[in-house]
């Protein structure tokens, strides 16, 4: 088994790279052989080589510069993406993905294409938000930290509703895409070890199997206390 | 006349809020309502020294304060922390006469590093330190270079920068800019070749973004950069550490003055040499600046000794959502040759708002404390299974940590174990429920 953290020195700002370590525990644990590979701007990477792909959260500039390598990797991406491969994007990199993005001054750049949504940027003020998301493919909701200067319109396939926390763009109750087995999401940080249980929904897509929870004793609780204090503060 | 009634009633004010123990930006707050412009309105003095940055302002202010004042100037400085607009105006006024002239020789604002673009446009600063730029309440402030953008704009044409060489991001402000006073630090017998962090926020230059090259690290991604492509660099220092033992706690600036350390950090040196630089400008000689500096203890009360039973121990505040302010307590910790045991608390995030994020624990670099000189580590507090969670990634043996939910219980078992040090680390927001329980001395 092999992951994927694609850009992980630039697209790193809330401690993201947690994903990938819990993830790879997970997968050791439940019998798997499983290491991560990192790889940045200009490196080499065919997709066709991993079992799961994760992008973190960048700033606006770093993003930009993402955009431009990794749209010369769009083709590679969409097919594993197409084949139902498993990827999360955290933050703003599944912004990547869409038909484009606009910075803070008006320039607009092609997105990958990949999906038809478009996205705005502002710099007057930072949109941050604890977040408590549900939705149909996990059996609890998601917690977790919304931090982003935009707004995206136009996305078909949500990936969850909001409870409490930051839709897609003002107003909307809609948070994040998800397609196939692809999952991206304005949550930034360690998202699947503040969320085991979401953790174990890729790692049972990649494993074909449950995997062995023993090592998610703690973000287990870890998670219920997050839920209780979101829930009972207003 | 307008003015007149204006720094009377911010006068009035602030007396009756000293009398009832309340905040310092109510007074600036209706003298902003009663005359928006009064800032402009004002004589202002020869100094107007303001600091910014992520870590350090209020301790390097307090620093300037002292040695400013021992050597006879008179300073008015907004000592309460309230820096933001309306402290700042509090301070201004409060520091005047009745016909607007501010009395003092030198004014010294600590400022918001988000907010200093409003207060600036009516106070100009004519020195102006940063300090450095850091992930610091990412909650709030998006990332450093979020932070940068809203710092540019804080600076108008006719203000001297004092900046930090050191950290790349905040050099930035100084590129095509004459008036610049740079400080920084010569190669350290604490320095390392390669990074020592989580995260590399020094790995692209933030002028080109091309990849960056480090011929030494002072901390983390502080030290002397080179971006590989567009020549931005590390500007050389007027101000400089020229050497410093963290064991001995010594440090010497300029090559000629000595300080003793009440406070064995690299932090606190960059804070000292930060207040020297300041003063320096303002005329005070190097050997009095080094002779008010020698065990110079900050009386914001951030590192505060006490006892468990018969144990003794240190408290080093550090920010939550700050991880190189962590990161700086865990080295005080792991350097200490006697060996320690640790205890680290997370119980609310932050004292000012509410948030249950704690993605910044992962940026925080537990592996300091994979350490001969620690022994146990005690996890505490209402995120203590995050924390746990984080341990469990780092190179410690999990036999020496032990998590409790509830702090007392943390203390209580601290009161049970060996009889080594104790270096207890947390923030301002869960540092009262820790002392409550221990004695203080």
């Amino acid at each position: 088994m092999k992951i994927l953290h694609l850009y992980y020195d630039i697209m790193n700002l809330y401690g993201d790279y947690g994903n990938v370590s819990v993830l790879e525990r997970l997968l050791s644990q439940s019998g798997a052989d499983c290491g991560v590979v990192k790889k940045s701007l200009g490196d080499k990477v065919d997709f066709g080589e991993y079992d799961f792909v994760f992008v973190g959260s960048g700033t606006e500039k770093n993003q930009k510069l993402v955009l431009e390598d990794l749209s010369g990797r769009a083709e590679g991406l969409k097919e594993y993406i197409e084949a139902s491969k498993p990827a999360l994007f955290t933050g703003n990199s599944f912004e990547l993905l869409g038909k484009s993005i606009t910075d803070c001054s008006g320039k607009a750049y092609d997105g990958l294409g990949l999906f038809g949504f478009t996205t705005v940027e502002q710099n007057k003020k930072r949109l941050t938000s604890d977040a408590i998301l549900e939705s149909d493919f996990l059996g609890k909701p998601l917690v977790g930290f919304i931090n982003k200067c935009s707004e995206i319109s136009g996305v078909e396939n949500h990936a969850f509703t909001v409870r409490r926390g930051l839709g897609d763009n003002d107003g909307a109750k809609t948070e994040g895409i998800k397609y196939n087995n692809f999952i991206g999401t304005h949550l930034t940080g360690p998202v699947l070890v503040k969320n085991p249980h979401f953790a174990e929904y890729f790692a049972e897509i990649i494993l074909g199997k449950r995997p062995d929870d023993g090592c998610l004793e703690l973000a287990k609780k870890g998670y219920e206390v997050t839920l209780r204090e979101l829930n009972s503060e207003n | 006349m307008k003015v007149f009634f204006t720094i009377l009633i911010c006068k009035l004010l602030r007396f009756v809020g000293g009398l009832v123990g309340k905040g310092s930006s109510l007074p600036g707050q209706v003298a902003l309502k009663l005359c928006p412009d009064i800032l402009g309105r004002v004589q202002l003095p020869e100094f107007i020294i303001a600091v910014t940055g992520s870590n350090g302002k209020t301790s390097t202010v307090e620093m300037i304060a002292h040695i400013l004042m021992k050597n006879g100037k008179t300073v008015s400085w907004n000592r309460e922390g309230s820096n933001q607009i309306e402290g700042v105006t509090t301070l201004v006024l409060g520091s005047s006469t009745l016909s607007g002239k501010v009395k003092s020789d030198i004014l010294l604002i600590e400022s918001d590093e988000r907010f200093a673009r409003y207060t600036f446009k009516y106070i100009k600063p004519t020195h102006y330190v940063i300090t450095n730029l850091y992930r610091d309440q990412l909650t709030r402030n998006g990332h450093p270079e979020w932070v940068y953008d809203a710092v540019a704009d804080s600076i108008y044409d006719g203000t001297k920068l004092i900046l930090n060489a050191d950290d790349p991001l905040v050099s930035r402000f100084g590129l095509g800019r004459e008036d610049v006073i740079w400080f920084g630090a010569d190669r350290l017998s604490s320095d390392t070749d390669t990074l020592v962090s989580a995260y590399n926020d020094g790995a692209y230059c933030p002028v080109c973004k091309a990849p960056m090259e480090y011929s030494i690290y002072h901390y983390n991604h502080i030290g002397h950069f080179k971006c590989t492509k567009c020549g931005y660099r590390r500007h050389d220092t007027e101000y400089t550490i020229t050497s410093v033992d963290l064991d001995e706690g010594v440090m010497e600036i300029d090559g000629k003055y000595r300080i003793t350390l009440a406070l064995k950090s690299l932090y606190n040196i960059y804070n000292i040499l930060a207040a020297y630089t300041v003063s320096r400008i303002v005329g005070i000689d190097g050997e009095r600046i080094a002779e008010d500096m020698c065990d110079y203890v900050l009386k914001n009360g951030r590192v505060i000794t006490f006892e468990i039973g018969n144990r003794r121990g240190t408290l080093l505040t550090s920010k939550h959502e700050n991880s190189i302010s962590y990161d700086q307590s865990l080295r005080v910790a792991s350097a200490y040759k006697d060996g320690c045991d640790v205890l680290i608390i997370v119980d609310a995030v932050s004292r000012k708002y509410f948030t249950s994020d704690v993605s910044w624990l992962w940026d925080i670099d537990f592996d300091l404390l994979a350490s001969p000189n620690v022994g146990e580590i005690v996890l505490a507090g209402k995120y203590v299974n995050d924390l746990g969670m984080r341990f469990s990634f780092t190179d410690i043996p999990q036999e020496k940590i032990s998590l409790f939910e509830q702090i007392p219980e943390a203390v209580d078992h601290l009161d049970n174990g060996s009889g080594r040090y104790i270096y207890a680390i947390t923030c301002f927001s869960d540092k009262g429920k820790f002392l409550a329980k221990v004695k203080g001395e």
